[in-house]
């Protein structure tokens, strides 16, 4: 049995980050958990393959044009400082912007970039960037948003999916707070949206959007607006919004959503009770205790009771199970191993219904148990099988040496084994179904009457077989 | 230094005219007629669809393509890098993830290729080779990004001289990648992460390095390509600065470039036939920027407007010293006059 430190430190990385792998969890075995938590949010370092080496092997993702979720990818699975990843990918599902529209990725790389800059800073700002973000503006036609024919997309969704949530304001608050938008634009917006709605290249190429404050669309006058009144603007209307329990309870549940347990899809949070009322409660009051700071809220969350007995509780999106089982497997980890697969292997997310930087809409995905189709469960099972039951890999070989070493003398049992298998892929808990299944992987008599007891000779294909199948068990598909 | 005009307009396509990514090219000027520019384009990572050389005039006649990985097996690229012109007109091209020199006729008909290995080779390390230059004797220099060394080569593959390896000191290498020579046979090599140039003779004996990593003039940030005009003067892509800067014989900036493009002839083709888009660019201003701080750095400046360099990869002096920029992310070039006419 592993030590309880251990699970929670595998349970912390899990949701903090993209796993955790057998030599990292023996780096951290002398931390505290609590100052584990202090150094996810608090890194000192951020290194990750760099961009220079990245852009001279593959000189297309240098504009952009192509492969961001490749680019993306490869700082996942590389970093040094994996809560920075994971909040921008946090964000990326609630702000949902999509290239299916922009045709303008470097764009939508930007939006990723500013998340990683202010996703775990002040609400407030975060919002405010979000509201001059120009992939969110073209995505939600704010550029035609003017003070004489208001456009209500914006000024209906940053109430609706990107802070409070249906029910708490009015249609009338939708206008007011979309008159307040008037005139948050980007530049050339004319030529911008033209060549994004032509998915035009020519004559040189993509021209990345810069926001633009144009004035003389911008509707200056009085407003009324959640219950106050002024002359407001996109500033006066974030601060207000920011300022809302609705707000802090919906961040609050989303954030429960993507790091404690699954809840249900966003449109059903209006008539359903949050899972644990108790914890969401508790961030709310985080949220204004530290002035709407979302370090500090995700500090209290991953301290809580509630998230260190909340293992198990969610299906792994298809970007945390890819990104998860490459940096298991050691593949496109440092400057050596930048590799073209890459494209390919990141589309994998794709087909098991995850494209990033292109969310279906602008709900962005539904999470917990949409992720499963039988379709998309027989590619998660593949990829996870193909990538861990691979030994050329090095994360492999690695582990795979490691067990033997462990269990270098003959004295050890099936039941030994599973055990270390499945703590080396991060599964703690091992159901007896799993157990099971591994033992119908030996032909060995003294194995079928003995069971885990059974003492076997620990070959490298033996250990081979039972992490791959250690990887396609369901444990593997939670976290 | 004045423009002179500006080649070539985007395509995403595989095969016809346009550029996709253009990662260098080489220059022909002995043909009697106009002078013929081949360049190679290097697009989709993923695919590598549309890599490929095509070659067309000065005045942008396009001629023809070759090497496209649709073709046949022995003149399709992989990750071709650099391109030099023999004596003889015959195009040499470096492939980093083959480890050779492809060789071409100027019509682009493949004739033989130089496998490259080296001594100092372990079992599985590659040799990658990156820049490539050819002196008046035709002996080849080739710079290998993995194993960081130059190798000077017989027209045949032989090699004759090989020095370097990892490091920062005189004649020690940091993934070196462009390369070029003078008329007194110095070469002279874009010494990549270590951000500087060094200068050598034709016997691989060190002569003196300029530039250091920063922003600043004289400074570099990864400078993939050097160029030496007929008066000794060294133009350096500053690819990471996204400027090019100009140096005189004894190292002195004396002027950088951040581009000024302007319309090529194939882009004022494609724009008379696509009216409202050459509409909606007349009313736009493609050029003035007031970017928040996060983005005030060369690489948003470059990407955000047009006109400026946006990964200029690549320089090249033509015989009458025209300076040449291949932008890989801009699928351009533009052209410079001659630095004395400055």
């Amino acid at each position: 049995m592993v030590s309880i430190n251990t699970e929670l430190i595998i349970h912390l990385m899990n949701r903090a980050g993209f796993g955790i792998t057998p030599d990292e969890l023996d780096s951290y075995s002398e931390i505290s958990y609590e100052k584990l938590v202090e150094s996810l949010l608090d890194p000192t370092e951020s290194s990750h393959i760099p961009d220079d080496i990245l852009f001279r092997d593959h000189v297309d993702l240098h504009a952009s044009r192509s492969g961001v979720p490749a680019y993306w990818a490869y700082r996942m699975i590389s970093t040094k400082s994996p809560l920075e990843e994971k909040m921008s990918l946090f964000w990326h599902g609630i702000f949902a912007t999509g290239n299916s529209k922009l045709n303008n990725l470097r764009t939508i790389l930007n939006q990723i970039e500013m998340f990683r800059r202010s996703g775990t800073g002040k609400f407030d700002d975060l919002l405010l960037d979000l509201s001059q973000d120009p992939a969110m503006l073209i995505w939600l036609d704010n550029q035609d948003n003017v003070n004489e024919s208001i456009n209500e997309n914006y000024g209906r969704e940053i109430l609706e999916l990107f802070s409070m949530g249906v029910g708490n304001y009015s249609e009338d608050d939708i206008k007011e707070c979309a008159r307040a938008f008037t005139g948050w634009s980007v530049g050339n917006s004319e030529y911008m949206s033209l060549m994004a709605q032509k998915d035009s290249i020519w004559p040189y190429g993509r021209i990345v959007w810069h926001y633009d404050f144009k004035s003389e669309i911008h509707d200056g006058d009085n407003k009324e607006f959640l219950g106050q009144e002024g002359p407001f603007n996109g500033n006066d209307v974030v601060r207000i919004i920011c300022n809302q329990e609705a707000t802090a309870r919906f961040i609050a549940r989303h954030l429960y959503n993507f790091f404690v347990a699954d809840e249900v899809p966003v449109p059903q949070w209006k008539d359903t009770p949050p899972r644990d009322p108790a914890a969401i409660n508790t961030l709310v009051e985080a949220y204004f205790e530290y002035d709407h700071d979302i370090k500090s809220v995700l500090r209290v969350l991953l301290t809580s009771d509630f998230f260190k007995e909340s293992q198990y509780q969610k299906i792994k999106s298809p970007v945390e199970l890819v990104i998860g089982t490459l940096r298991l497997s050691g593949e496109y980890n440092d400057d050596s191993k930048v590799d073209s697969s890459i494209f390919g292997v990141i589309a994998e997310s794709d087909y098991m219904g995850q494209a990033l930087c292109n969310p279906p809409s602008v709900e962005g995905w539904h999470t917990g148990e949409e992720w499963i189709s039988s379709g998309a469960l027989v590619d998660r099972v593949n990829f996870a099988s193909q990538h861990i039951g691979n030994p050329d890999n090095d994360g492999v070989k690695h582990i795979v040496d490691r067990i033997r070493t462990d269990l270098k003398d003959d004295a050890h049992t099936v039941g030994e084994l599973i055990e270390s298998c499945g703590n080396s892929v991060g599964i703690t808990r091992i159901s007896e179904d799993t157990a099971e299944g591994v033992l119908d992987l030996f032909s060995q008599e003294e194995v079928q009457a003995k069971g885990q007891d059974a003492k076997i000779q620990i070959e490298d294909e033996t250990i081979l077989r039972v992490l791959e199948f250690m990887v396609s068990s369901r444990e593997y598909q939670l976290c | 230094m004045k423009t002179v005009k500006t080649m070539g307009i985007n395509s995403n396509q595989p095969v016809g005219r346009g550029f996709n990514f253009p990662y260098d090219i080489a220059i022909r000027d002995d043909l009697g007629k106009s002078r013929t520019i081949y360049l190679l384009n290097r697009p989709n990572s993923a695919t590598r669809m549309g890599t490929r050389i095509q070659y067309f005039t000065f005045e942008e006649d396009w001629i023809g393509e070759f090497g496209n990985p649709l073709e046949d097996d022995e003149a399709k690229f992989t990750k071709p890098v650099t391109l030099a012109f023999d004596s003889n007109g015959q195009l040499h091209v470096t492939d980093e993830a083959t480890d050779e020199i492809k060789i071409f006729d100027s019509e682009g008909k493949f004739q033989r290729s130089i496998k490259l290995d080296s001594d100092s080779q372990e079992d599985g390390e590659r040799f990658g080779p990156a820049g490539i230059a050819i002196d008046s004797d035709d002996f080849i220099y080739v710079s290998s990004r993995y194993l960081n060394l130059i190798q000077k080569l017989t027209p045949e593959g032989r090699i004759v001289l090989q020095w370097g390896c990892n490091g920062n000191g005189p004649g020690e290498f940091n993934m070196p990648w462009g390369m070029d020579i003078d008329s007194q046979r110095c070469l002279y090599v874009a010494d990549w992460r270590n951000d500087r140039v060094q200068k050598f003779d034709a016997d691989g004996s060190f002569l003196r390095s300029f530039g250091e990593s920063g922003k600043k003039s004289g400074q570099f940030h990864r400078p993939s390509s050097v160029a030496v005009d007929s008066n000794l003067n060294v133009a350096v892509a500053d690819w990471g600065n996204e400027r090019v800067q100009i140096f005189n014989n004894e190292g002195l900036v004396l002027n950088v470039l951040e581009g000024d493009a302007t319309l090529s002839q194939w882009s004022h083709e494609w724009l008379d036939v696509n009216l409202d888009e050459r509409e909606a660019r007349n009313r736009a201003n493609l050029k003035t920027l007031d970017l928040p701080r996060h983005l005030s750095n060369a690489y948003h400046e470059a990407s955000q407007t047009e006109h400026k360099f946006w990964g200029p990869v690549s320089v090249k002096f033509d015989s009458d010293d025209q300076l040449y920029v291949t932008e890989h992310s801009r699928h351009r070039i533009q052209v410079f006059e001659p630095v004395e006419l400055t």
